[in-house]
Parts: C-alpha cells; structure tokens; sequence
C-alpha cells in the first residue's frame, strides 16, 4: 500500500512540474508580462522600480535568457541579490535551490515564497492565508452538506424508483444542474436581499460590527465573542451556501441513484433476497455499501472544490475567499498572486486525484494496487 | 451492436435493447414487415422520437437558434433606441418594454433576443474547435497506443490538473480582448481534454473489433480505419458530449462577460446583457438579471434535454 501511494506520487511530481511551467509560460505571455506592472506603475520613483525588478530577476525583455533567469528568481533556483553566474548561490554560499537549512536560499515557491504582490506590496503566501478561511468555511459547509443530502436522496430515490419522490428528484436535478450558477445566485439575492429583507446577500461578517474579516483584529474580536461571530458567520453563510448546494445536489444525487441502482441489480443482493433477508439489511448492508465504492471517489474527485470551486459564488456574494482574490488579481494584472493561487489549486487538484485512488484501494478490497 | 442489415420490428428492437415495447403508441407501420433495412441512424432517431424530455428539449433548442438567425432582424437592437425610464436603474416590465428595461433605458426584451445570436455562436464554435481537436487528439492515441498513446494522455492529464476556471480567467482577460472570435478559442483551446479521454476510451475497445481486423486484413490504412471505420461507430457518444460543450460554452462566456472580463459591452450577449445588473439589485431591478440569465438556463435546460435523449438514442442499453 505505502509503496502504490509513493509510486503514484512520483508518478504526479512531473505533471506538477508541468503545471508551474505551464502556469508561467501563460503570464510570460500576458500582454506586459510580470514585469510590465512594475515599469508602468506611475507612482513609484526609478530607483523603487529597479530595485523591485531586481529582486524577482525581472527584466523588460523576452529573450530566452531573461525569460529563464525570471523563472529562476520565481521558483528559487537563482538567487536575484547576486550578479551573473554567482545568481545560482545564495547568500549563505551553498546552492540557492537547497533549503535554507542546508545552505540555499530564501527566495522562491521552492522556499515557499510566492513573491509579493504588485498590487499591495505584502507577500502573496500571506495574502492567500488570510483568504482561505473565508473559502474554506464557505467551500467546506457546502461540501458536507450536498454530498450527505445527494447521498440519502438518491439512495432514496433508487430504492423507491419511479415513486413521485424519484421523478421529482429527477427534475429537480435536471433543472439546477442546468441553472447557470452566478444567476441562481443573483436571483437568491434578489429573493432574500430586497425582496424580502431576511438575509445579509453579502461578505462574511457584518462591516459596522467586526474588523475586516480574515485580518489579525477579526480572530482577536472573535476570539473575545465566539458565539456572536459564528452567529454572524453562519447567518452570512446561509446564501451562498445554499447556490452550492443546489447545484451540487443535482449533479451528484444522479450519481449515487445510479450507482444504488446498479448495487441493487446484482447478483449478490438477489442471492440474499432469495435467501430470506429482511429487506432492510438487503438494502443497508449488501447494496448500500458496495454503492458507495464509486462514490467515494467521486467525493474524492470533487474536494478540489474546496480551493478553487468557489470562485463564482465568491464573486456574487462578495466573499473575500481566495477566488474573489483571483479575480481581483486578473483586474489588477498581479501576476504573482494569479501565478501562487494557480499552484495552490492545481495542487489540491492532483493531491485530491491521488487520494480519491488511494481511497478507493482502502475501501474497495477487490482493487490490487501492485 | 444492433445489426443494421436486418429488418427491424418493434419486437425485434425489443429484444435488441431490452426495453418493453409500447404497443400502443408504437406506428401501425412498424408491424408491417418491412424489406428495407434501417440505418443505425434511423433506429437512433426512432429512439430520440420517443424521448419525450428530449422532444422539449429540441423544441426549446430550435426557438433559440430561430431567435439567434432571425430575431435580430425582426427586432433590431439599436444602440440609441432607448426607453424612456421610470425609477431610478430602469423602468420594470410595461408595454413598451416587455422585458424592462436597464439603467440606461435599453430593452432587456431586444438585448435577450439580440443577444442570442452571439451567445449561441459562442457555444457552436467553442464546440467544434474543441470537438475536432478532442476527436483527433482521442483517435490518434486510442488507435496508435504505446508512445503516440501515452504522449498524449500525459498533456490531456496536465490540462486536466489545471484549474479551469482560473485559467479561463487569465486566458480571457488577457488574450480574449474582449473580441468574441478570441474568445471562442480560447474556450475551445481549453475545453477538448475530457472528449480526447472519451474518445481514446472508445478507440481502444474499438481496436479490438473484428471489422477492423478485417479491414486491416485488406490492405486499409490507419488513416483510413481510424477515420472512416472507427469514427462512425464511436459518433453516438462523441455528439453527446459535444451537446453538453455547447451548454457549458454559453454559461462559460456569461459568465466571463457579467465579469467584464468577457466580450466587450459593445456586441450584445447573454453575459454582456446582465454584466452590470447585481449593482441594481439592491433597488428592486430584478428583471436586468432575470430575462437574460433565464435566456441561459432555457438554452442549457433544452441542451441538457436533447443530449439525454442523444445517449439513449446511440445506446439503449445505457439507460439508468
């Protein structure tokens, strides 16, 4: 087991290296490119420009040589302080790409720096960290609760098929997977904004009463006030989760009907009718479980949702998660920011992929993963 | 596979797809022993007859490709032709505007109709490109296999590891321009991988097939066998996801658009059309949102439909 989970990663290191290469190749293309920002930025002086070029090797110039020697300063394999072939040691004199610890150096997403943002002048790591908990409390509650709700409705639904509770979950489906998802959004808005004055339509918290959500100040005032902030919280919470949750439900309680359906149609579940099994345990012991086998790696499929899945939700309802940074990033042409958060989600995609599979060999016994 | 030289009754059809055949509603014709064999795509088409969903489907799909060639020309949208406006954000849904209209007096009624025709082309083009090269990519690694194969599927898993809707951002933002020909492109740049996987998947079953043995047998070329003999028996499932490209295209350039990010505000769309309604939100405007998003949801609605009733139509065993 440990040996197929370690082959499997191995096996995902050069897709990874494919994605950060890709990733760069995509912003050396944007118009301006990553220097572009830096040499148009009317309000800083020459001298604050160069310096800033400096420190990422970044160079108004696309030739092979300044293009490499920027992906060097990105990823930390060149050390940007230094001149010409010194470029490659760091300042401690070891090569710049090791860890600090054995002598490299500190720059770069090898050393876990992300570079800094254009826009703001604060490091991109940080600025990604103070959004990720409003995703992940948005992305998280979403997921637990349309994956359990899809998992007993359609189960349901397949046990009673064609009863009037599957057709309706059916339609159901059929419509909100169609729904596009940013105007089911605005229409819920709509309904419990104006409409009906019940519900907060946007952000996290409630501006006039904590500091700005994801800030040092937030966790303090929330820390001297839990259950008002969870209250809050929750309270803002309740729209886009439910946007989520719709569409999600629909796609995915199709999936598990299907999957119960097919449990149901073997041979085994007609074996222990024939048997004289109470239907209860035909249905909760033998079907059920093998049901869920293809589930779970759909639900494993699926937790890349939690980085990068929010992004349209985030964006109607002004939730400061890392996908309304991302599009406020594409407006504002910070590149290290797009750069860092396509890492982060590309990530979670091929980490979620490795362990949908490692899932699926643990709990289907059948699976012969050497 | 149903073999196509034999005649079909509705008994027979039964019997080859497992369903129970309704008697009743089945043709009076269909009893009749009939000489001339039915094609495949007459089966199919048989089949997507019955569908019911798909049936609404279709019609919905044919009203809006009606409004994409013809409603710009029955009612021509015209840039300066603005109502007069009744509450601050745009006047609600009168006689003279049937549909609202939005801050600056514009009918949301002509916006949705010309936009149509834009959003629509979007979807169409989005899926060819995406479809021609998914096809190609899917063929060529399902039929060749080994290095071609694995070549292939690798650049297919690192499109896949990329998150797309970042990437549709960037690539929009920074490339589309706010042209539409960009932007189809770019969507169908971005969107063949899960085809290519699709198709590959079939090819290599395919392979396996006794027809191609034989044609190999014969002196046929790769060329020859991958296109002329493969492609057609992998077209059900192919036209399936292709149906469901075009719906994803639509929302896809709705979105972008309500973004700003998209097609630039000048050329009418179904994104460009709601792209500055949340702000009117607040006041009570719901009908700027409304009529173009449901514009949308009808479209991918009748394109979900109609591609339901495709993949039963291709492969009545599928059904679940």
């Amino acid at each position: 087991m440990i040996k197929y989970i370690l082959r499997r990663i191995v096996g995902l290191i050069p897709l990874f290296i494919g994605v950060i290469i890709l990733s760069f190749i995509l912003m050396q293309l944007a118009p301006g490119g990553p220097a572009g920002p830096v040499i148009n930025n009317t309000r800083i002086t020459q001298e604050q420009k160069e310096r800033w070029l400096a420190r990422w090797c970044l160079e108004d110039s696309k030739d092979i040589g300044s293009v490499l020697r920027q992906f060097g300063g990105w990823s930390g394999i060149l050390n940007c302080q230094n001149e010409g072939s010194q470029q490659f040691f760091s300042a401690q004199g070891g090569l710049n790409f090791l860890p600090a610890a054995l002598g490299g150096g500190d720059n770069g997403f090898l050393h876990g720096d992300l570079g800094t943002s254009i826009d703001t002048g604060r490091p991109v790591g940080e600025m990604i960290g103070e959004r990720a908990a409003a995703t992940l409390f948005l992305t998280v509650t979403a997921l637990i609760l349309w994956v359990s709700i899809a998992i007993v409705a359609g189960v349901y639904a397949a046990i009673r098929r064609y009863s009037l509770f599957d057709q309706s979950l059916t339609l159901f489906s059929y419509i909100f997977f169609s729904l596009p998802t940013f105007w089911l959004g605005l229409m819920l808005i709509f309904a419990f904004g104006p409409a009906l004055h019940l519900l907060p339509t946007g952000g996290v918290v409630e501006v006039r009463d904590w500091p700005a959500f994801g800030s040092p100040q937030f966790w303090v005032a929330a820390g001297q006030r839990p259950i008002d902030a969870i209250l809050d919280i929750g309270k803002h919470l309740i729209l886009p989760v439910t946007t989520l949750v719709l569409v999600n439900i629909a796609a995915d309680s199709r999936f598990v009907r299907a999957s119960m359906l097919e449990a149901l149609n073997q041979d085994y579940v007609r074996t222990a009718k024939a048997k004289g099994l109470p239907g209860r345990t035909v249905v909760g012991k033998h079907a059920l479980r093998n049901a869920m086998l293809p589930v779970v790696t759909n639900v494993g499929l699926e937790l890349p949702f939690l980085v990068s899945g929010a992004i349209v939700t985030e964006t109607i309802f002004s939730w400061p998660g890392m996908g309304r940074l991302f599009i406020d990033a594409v407006g504002e042409r910070d590149y290290y920011v797009l750069m860092g958060l396509i890492l982060i989600a590309s990530f979670a995609i091929l980490a979620a992929n490795l362990l949908a599979d490692v899932l699926y060999a643990i709990v289907d016994p059948r699976i012969r993963y050497d | 596979m149903t073999d196509p030289t034999r005649t079909v009754s509705p008994i027979d059809e039964a019997i080859a797809t497992g369903i129970r055949p309704d008697i009743e509603a089945a043709n009076e014709e269909d009893f009749e022993v009939s000489l001339k064999p039915l094609s495949q795509w007459q089966l199919a088409w048989r089949r997507f007859r019955r569908h019911r969903l798909a049936l609404v489907g279709s019609v919905i799909v044919f009203i809006m490709i009606f409004l994409a060639v013809l409603g710009p020309v029955i009612w021509p949208y015209d840039r300066l032709d603005l109502r007069p406006i009744t509450r601050p954000g745009g006047s609600p849904p009168s006689a003279t505007a049937v549909f609202g209209t939005d801050n600056l007096g514009r009918s949301i009624f002509e916006l949705v109709v010309n936009g149509a025709r834009l959003s629509v082309a979007v979807g169409l083009v989005t899926m060819v490109i995406a479809t021609s090269i998914g096809v190609t990519v899917g063929a060529l690694a399902g039929f060749f296999g080994g290095r071609v194969d694995s070549l292939l599927m690798r650049l297919v898993d690192l499109i896949i590891a990329l998150p797309f809707l970042f990437i549709v951002l960037v690539a929009a933002t920074f490339f589309g321009q706010g042209d539409p020909r960009l932007l189809m492109i770019i969507f169908g740049l971005l969107s063949w991988p899960g085809l290519a996987r699709l198709v590959r998947a079939l090819f290599l079953s395919l392979r396996e097939q006794e027809y191609v043995l034989a044609a190999k047998a014969v002196g046929v070329g790769n060329f020859r066998i991958t296109f002329r003999h493969m492609l057609p028996n992998a077209l059900g499932p192919i036209i399936v996801s292709a149906t469901l490209i075009v719906a994803n295209a639509i929302v896809l350039e709705a979105f972008v658009s309500f973004l700003n990010f998209g097609i630039r505000a000048t050329d009418v769309t179904w994104g460009t059309a709601l792209s500055n309604a949340q702000g009117y939100l607040v006041l009570g405007n719901w009908w700027w949102a409304f009529f173009p998003g449901m514009a949308i949801a009808l479209m991918v609605i009748g394109i979900n439909f109609m591609g339901d009733g495709l993949r039963d139509a291709f492969d009545p065993r599928a059904r679940a």
